[in-house]
């Protein structure tokens, strides 16, 4: 079910949608788009980050969780949205899980690929930077509001947000 | 030869020896001679804050020698150190990029040589030379994933006591030490800074590290703080 970009109909403001013809014909080729039913993991928290996925259709939710389980929901993706980017371009591993929260449509772009295209369009990979920049005040801010730890005496209260 | 500070100046990037070594530093010739045109070469003594969370984004400050402290302002007031920034990081970068405001205060905790570039010419610069917009996307990335690694932390952790196992087994697993029977870590701050590191009170890990060392988990020689028992630090860093 792999859709060309070039006639997708939604076309939403995400970068890697509204860009110029020819850069758009060569994402074409690079990328891989798959349905996934509701409830897929389409990748871990800790797992090595080997591709990107442009949510083309359907929500996806972020989380990262503690080793005994409990879970804190990131954020929720919306179509036009790239996950894992920045784990990705760091070479390491993915901070998230990602987990589709509807019916999702998503195109996979490997690593390699991505990043060859990056250099390759350099208006492109600044507007990356913009993108992970905003990442970066998202987390920021939640840094800020989720505020400090408890301390032993208060060990048993939780605190997921 | 007089150097402020008792740093030693590194005049060129061109001829740095670290160059290699550090990610946003191994850019080609021609970007690297770009860029020495647009950046101030700064000494600063500990304690001299760079930027105040807050402020409006002047530019970037690539830390060439020496360590800073980055922290942010929780929305209880109290101060959280989310990382200590070593050579070759990129200080301000998302500011910068972003145009808003700088999200963390940079304050030294050693002398500093801070390379201090212009926000335009700085913007000016990554138009010019992809492979440097390019770096900047992967040293975005690896600060991405510090503050989702903090929101974790900071989110799930339970207690105080498993945050400093944390921070304690994380500094030992530097210069090679995780290999040892016995790691070994130097402490670089005070307990009043662990305590904004992990988000508690100066007396509680006074009071934690007391009990690490009457449990024998570690042990202070001198300035050196030696872990004896790695496998309790271990299970202390997930169950608190």
């Amino acid at each position: 079910m792999s859709q060309s970009c070039l006639d997708c109909a939604q076309r939403p403001d995400g970068i890697f949608c509204d860009l110029p013809p020819d850069a758009l014909h060569e994402f074409d080729r690079i990328k891989s788009g798959q349905s996934y039913p509701r409830g897929t993991i389409l990748f871990g928290e800790g797992q090595q980050a080997r591709s990107v996925f442009l949510l083309c259709e359907g929500r996806v939710r972020l989380w990262v969780c503690s080793e005994n389980g409990r879970r804190l929901v990131l954020h929720v993706a919306s179509p036009g949205e790239v996950l894992g980017l920045s784990a990705v371009l760091s070479g390491r591993f993915y901070e998230v899980t990602a987990e589709a929260l509807d019916r999702v449509q998503a195109a996979e772009i490997q690593r390699k690929d991505l990043l060859h295209f990056l250099h390759e369009h350099c208006d492109v990979c600044m507007q990356v930077v913009h993108l992970i920049s905003e990442d970066l005040h998202e987390a920021y801010k939640r840094i800020r509001s989720v505020g400090l730890v408890r301390t032993r005496h208060n060990h048993n209260h939780n605190h997921t947000a | 030869m007089l150097s402020p500070y008792g740093l030693d100046i590194i005049e060129s990037c061109l001829t740095c020896k670290m160059r290699a070594d550090r990610l946003f530093c191994d850019l080609p010739t021609a970007a690297l001679q770009s860029f020495e045109s647009i950046k101030y070469a700064t000494a600063y003594p500990k304690g001299a804050v760079l930027f105040v969370e807050g402020q409006a984004p002047r530019g970037i400050f690539v830390l060439c020698k020496g360590r800073v402290k980055l922290s942010i302002c929780a929305s209880d007031g109290k101060t959280l150190i989310l990382k200590i920034a070593e050579p070759g990081e990129v200080l301000g970068l998302s500011a910068a990029v972003s145009g808003k405001a700088y999200e963390l205060t940079a304050e030294t905790i050693d002398p500093c040589q801070v390379n201090f570039v212009k926000r335009d010419d700085f913007l000016r610069f990554l138009k010019e030379h992809s492979d440097a917009c390019f770096k900047v996307a992967e040293q975005l990335s690896e600060k991405y994933n510090v503050a989702c690694h903090e929101v974790r932390s900071l989110g799930l952790s339970h207690s105080a006591a498993e945050k400093l196992a944390k921070l304690l087994i994380e500094w030992s697993s530097k210069n090679g030490e995780s290999m040892k029977q016995e790691p070994r870590l130097k402490l670089a701050l005070t307990h009043e800074e662990i305590a904004q590191m992990i988000g508690t009170s100066r007396e509680t890990v006074t009071r934690l590290f007391a009990d690490l060392k009457k449990r024998q988990i570690l042990q202070a020689k001198g300035s050196t703080l030696v872990i004896r028992n790695k496998a309790a630090l271990r299970s202390l860093a997930t169950t608190g």
